[in-house]
């Protein structure tokens, strides 16, 4: 039984605090150019809440018997997305139901962390895992991330890699299997580099480890978001009056870069409050983590945990320039329904474990 | 649930260091935006002022060119130009633009080109693509604008030609300036696109005509399109335009001293035969009033998008109508020279204006004959001038000798540039002894010399120098500076420059005989002997001038390669007041068709009032 005074305040305010100032934020990225991504994202935001609620009320323990089922009907709307997707801009990442397109590889990240919660929860080993032991929660990020590589879409995989590699670290591991997993890992780094990431990816890359490379082209974005995050110096350019936003140098200004807009506009301050925000939370997933009751909670946490960490890491570093520029979203500041959807159920997953500790 | 409630402490620690982990990565993050923001913002926010700014010239009224009587002979006019920044621009809009302004398909190709070759910042910057458009063009544009971004349309003035061909080759041309001009004159301040003058006044007072081009500050967007004041006030960054706007000043205006009625009717004198060129200069002050070369071209071509079709039409003339030839090209003077042995003689005293020699129709030197036209019998120096007697001239040749007649050959500034630097003149040349033996395998003969004084030896002038010979005769003897420009005045009129007449040096030689020498010339025209008698002359005028007819050594196109006809000549005889110099190449006698084409221009110099029925009609073709 849920009590009143047992609710989450402190997770609830900080996840609305991030999505009225991701709102704002969205507001100033749209409203001269696509006005009505503001209003969809409303949308959006409400079935969020109500995806939230959902998740919340429901006792997580629950959700592990079905955590399998959902897996599966997770990859396979990945393999469907491969047939009958939608493209856009040379990716095919979306289903379009009713009208309304969602991106199925979203949600696998959630499928991804109930199924490894549940596996890891099952079969405890004691004495540690060794390599073979983890040859099943591999082959559960695998099949996942070789769909979602194919439509394609480097960011997705990645977060997926590194919520597994996040998850995996939780655990105890037997000191060869750590070891082999770091070669694999570099053996996997060329591999990963000539094969699997196509020709504008490596561009990219290049252009970051080399930014004179290319200005006016693979760099030009990058550098157009630095200088608007920069040029918000302290106090910030103001509320709708960051020129690089308004005037529309910035690109992707509510997909990949909603970071500058809100950089530029609120400057540093209102970078380290948003920031601090996101830290906050994160902070208190893995406390959540560390406070449950049994080993699939713990779990559960900790992937939503990591699924915060590496989007923001990520995609502030992206927009920072400390990183390459990859395709990953900032939660709940970017545009995407099926993003909201994920990372406010996401945090109703945490909710759920808080209201049972 | 299988698993006991509390965790154990090993995975405690995993989480506490995992909560360490994820506050350094966020350490990374600060430390990184306070170096943006804080360390770096001033120079982030410079560029992203930077991005906005853009600076639009405000081009320059280029200054007229206005003829003797206050016409306009070089004008502007507004037209439109489309630029294109490439970075927004792709090739569906190329296409787009090409059919929307119905340009042939090699004009979008070179656009395509032009559009390609931008590279990194300067594919934010708008080019040139397509000048002077047309109303039905500019119209079409204007409405497919919305679905053309990157494209802007631009006013700017043009040059326009309102005489069209008339005085082309001294009015001169403009066009683009090149790639190269543009590494080398950046200081100058041209750019891309920018029309520059290419031959005659408009490349000799570029600096003058072009005025300097003002400045404009605007904010572009992304795409470069120009965004309202409102909008501006509204981000608050007005003060990024203030103080921002540097006005053009207007190019200086060059009134000339060249008449264009009398420079119509001397296009009209030529224009009857293929190639030739009519200089008039006033005798007093050196100006030129007329200054004809033909063929003539129209200048209009080259400022306007010049089709290909015309510019390979006129490169592959086989008449060269870009060719001036009143200064840019010299040729063997015939017997418009003979004054010069005949003042260089009467000078040193070797012959007087009594003595009389007799013609028999040749003259032997050595084993070689020279010919003359006929036997002229006895004659004197008046009569061997009037009737072109060779053989009297080279008896004088003989006495004369070859380096005096070169000494007073460059006297007469012969043999260097006038010093009117127009259209790169040349100096032509004199022949000396020194000369021949250099350059003869034989040496120096005595036939030289006497080939030299009827100007068919190797000595060379162009007609401007012709005409300045003649007038130099005229005017007693003061050799000018041949003018071409009046004043330089500023586009409200204001005179900023007056040229007055200059002259060079004065000739050492007796006024009398200068005089007595321009008597002896009416005799060509007046007297019923006269190579050039019988050439309608205005009543009342006397012209005194020297036909002739300078053979060509070498056959070189057969037939076609005549002899070169030359007629120079002052007028009234009495008083000159303006010379005349007219090549007509390979036409023939000087006297059948160089002299009627001269005494045309002088008759209408002299009749001037009637010069505007003459203007009406019609140029030469």
């Amino acid at each position: 039984m849920i009590r009143a005074r047992r609710f989450d305040w402190t997770l609830a305010v900080a996840v609305v605090a991030i999505s009225v100032v991701g709102m704002l934020n969205l507001y100033s990225a749209t409203w001269t150019s696509r006005p009505q991504l503001y209003s969809q994202q409303v949308s959006w935001m409400g079935i969020g809440l109500v995806g939230f609620a959902a998740a919340a009320a429901l006792d997580y323990r629950t959700l592990s018997r079905v955590a399998y089922p959902l897996y599966v009907a997770g990859v396979l709307s990945l393999v469907a997305v491969l047939f009958v997707g939608k493209t856009i801009n040379g990716a095919r990442r979306w289903i379009e139901i009713a009208g309304i397109s969602v991106q199925p590889s979203e949600f696998m990240k959630l499928m991804l962390i109930l199924a490894m919660a549940r596996f890891l929860n099952d079969w405890p080993v004691a004495e540690g895992r060794a390599l073979r032991h983890l040859a099943i929660p591999a082959l559960m990020v695998a099949v996942p991330v070789a769909l979602v590589l194919r439509q394609p879409d480097l960011g997705t995989s990645l977060i997926l890699v590194l919520i597994f590699a996040t998850v995996v670290l939780l655990i105890k591991l037997r000191r060869g299997a750590l070891i082999s997993l770091v070669i694999v890992g570099a053996l996997a780094a060329p591999l990963t580099w000539s094969h699997l990431l196509k020709d504008y990816q490596r561009q990219r890359i290049l252009t970051f480890l080399e930014p004179g490379r290319d200005p006016a082209g693979a760099g030009w974005h990058a550098r157009q978001a630095l200088t608007a995050v920069g040029a918000g110096k302290l106090e910030g350019r103001g509320f709708l009056h960051g020129t690089q936003t308004q005037m529309h140098f910035l690109p992707e200004r509510w997909t990949d870069f909603p970071f500058a807009v809100w950089a530029e506009e609120w400057g540093f301050l209102g970078s380290v409050v948003l920031l601090g925000l996101y830290l906050f939370l994160i902070l208190w997933a893995v406390r959540l983590a560390s406070d449950a009751r049994e080993r699939f909670g713990a779990i559960l946490c900790t992937g939503v945990a990591a699924l915060l960490f590496w989007h923001v890491f990520i995609n502030v570093g992206m927009v920072a320039g400390v990183l390459p520029v990859v395709g990953v979203t900032l939660p709940l500041f970017s545009y995407g329904g099926s993003s909201v959807l994920t990372v406010l159920v996401g945090v109703g997953l945490l909710m759920s474990v808080s209201l049972r500790r | 649930m299988n698993t006991p409630g509390s965790q154990a402490p090993d995975l405690r620690r995993r989480f506490r260091v995992m909560a360490v982990v994820a506050c350094a990565a966020f350490a990374v993050l600060f430390v990184r935006l306070w170096q943006l923001q804080i360390g770096a913002g001033e120079q982030h926010l410079r560029r992203a002022h930077a991005n906005l700014v853009a600076e639009i010239p405000i081009a320059a009224v280029r200054g007229k060119i206005v003829e003797a009587r206050g016409r306009i002979v070089a004008d502007n006019r507004p037209t439109y130009d489309v630029y294109v920044t490439p970075r927004f621009f792709d090739e569906s809009m190329l296409a787009k633009l090409g059919k929307v302004a119905g340009l042939e398909h090699d004009r979008i190709e070179r656009m395509r080109e032009r559009l390609h070759g931008a590279k990194d910042l300067v594919r934010y910057r708008p080019l040139r693509v397509l000048r002077d458009i047309d109303r039905d063009q500019l119209a079409r544009v204007e409405t497919a604008r919305l679905e053309l971004p990157g494209v802007r349309l631009e006013w700017s003035p043009q040059r326009i030609y309102p005489m069209k061909s008339v005085g082309a080759h001294l009015v001169g041309y403009m066009n683009e300036v090149g790639p190269e001009e543009l590494r080398t004159r950046r200081d100058e301040g041209y750019a891309a696109g920018d029309l520059i003058g290419r031959a005659g006044l408009e490349r000799l007072f570029e600096t003058s005509l072009r005025g300097r081009d003002g400045r404009e500050r605007v904010l572009l967007d992304a795409r470069g399109a120009r965004r309202p004041k409102e909008e501006i006030a509204e981000l608050g960054i007005t003060y990024l335009l203030h103080g921002a706007r540097e006005e053009a000043r207007a190019g200086h205006d060059v009134v000339l001293t060249v008449d264009f009625d009398l420079q119509r009717v001397a296009e009209r004198a030529i224009g009857r035969y293929r190639t030739g060129a009519a200089v008039a200069i006033e005798v007093d002050t050196g100006r030129i009033v007329a200054m004809a070369s033909r063929p003539t071209f129209d200048p209009n071509l080259f400022t306007g998008e010049v089709t290909v079709q015309d510019q390979s039409n006129l490169e592959s003339d086989p008449r060269r109508p870009l060719i001036d030839r009143t200064v840019r090209e010299n040729y063997f003077p015939g017997s418009i020279f003979k004054v010069l042995p005949a003042l260089s003689a009467l000078r040193d005293g070797l012959v007087s204006t009594e003595e009389k020699i007799e013609c028999k129709g040749r003259h032997e030197l050595g084993q070689r004959t020279f010919r003359c036209t006929h036997a002229h019998g006895k004659v004197n120096l008046e009569q061997a001038l009037a009737r072109s007697c060779n053989v009297y001239f080279y008896q004088l040749a003989e006495r004369v000798g070859m380096d005096r007649l070169a000494d007073i050959s460059w006297e007469f500034g012969l043999g260097s540039p006038t010093g009117l630097g127009l259209n790169s003149e040349v100096g032509g040349f004199v022949a000396t002894k020194d000369w021949y033996h250099k350059h003869w395998k034989e040496g120096f003969r005595l036939g030289f010399t006497l080939n030299a004084a009827l100007g068919q030896g190797n000595t060379k002038m162009t007609v401007l120098q012709a005409a300045l010979l003649y007038a130099t005769i005229a005017n007693g003897g003061r050799l000018f500076v041949p003018q071409i420009v009046r004043r330089i005045q500023a586009a409200d009129g204001r005179v900023l420059q007056e040229f007055a007449p200059q002259a060079r040096r004065t000739v050492k030689i007796q006024p009398d005989q200068l005089r007595w020498i321009v008597h002896a010339l009416t005799g060509v025209v007046h007297d019923p002997h006269g190579t050039a008698y019988g050439v309608k002359v205005a009543q009342t005028l006397t012209v005194a001038g020297k036909t002739g007819t300078a053979e060509i050594g070498v056959q070189r196109r057969g037939a076609q390669e005549g002899s070169h006809a030359w007629f120079a000549a002052v007028a009234p005889a009495e008083a000159p007041r303006i010379a005349v110099a007219v090549l007509i190449e390979h036409g023939g006698q000087g006297s059948k068709v160089a002299a009627p084409a001269a005494i045309e221009i002088l008759n209408a110099y002299f009749r001037s009032p009637d010069l505007k029925m003459a203007a009406t009609t019609g140029e030469a073709p």
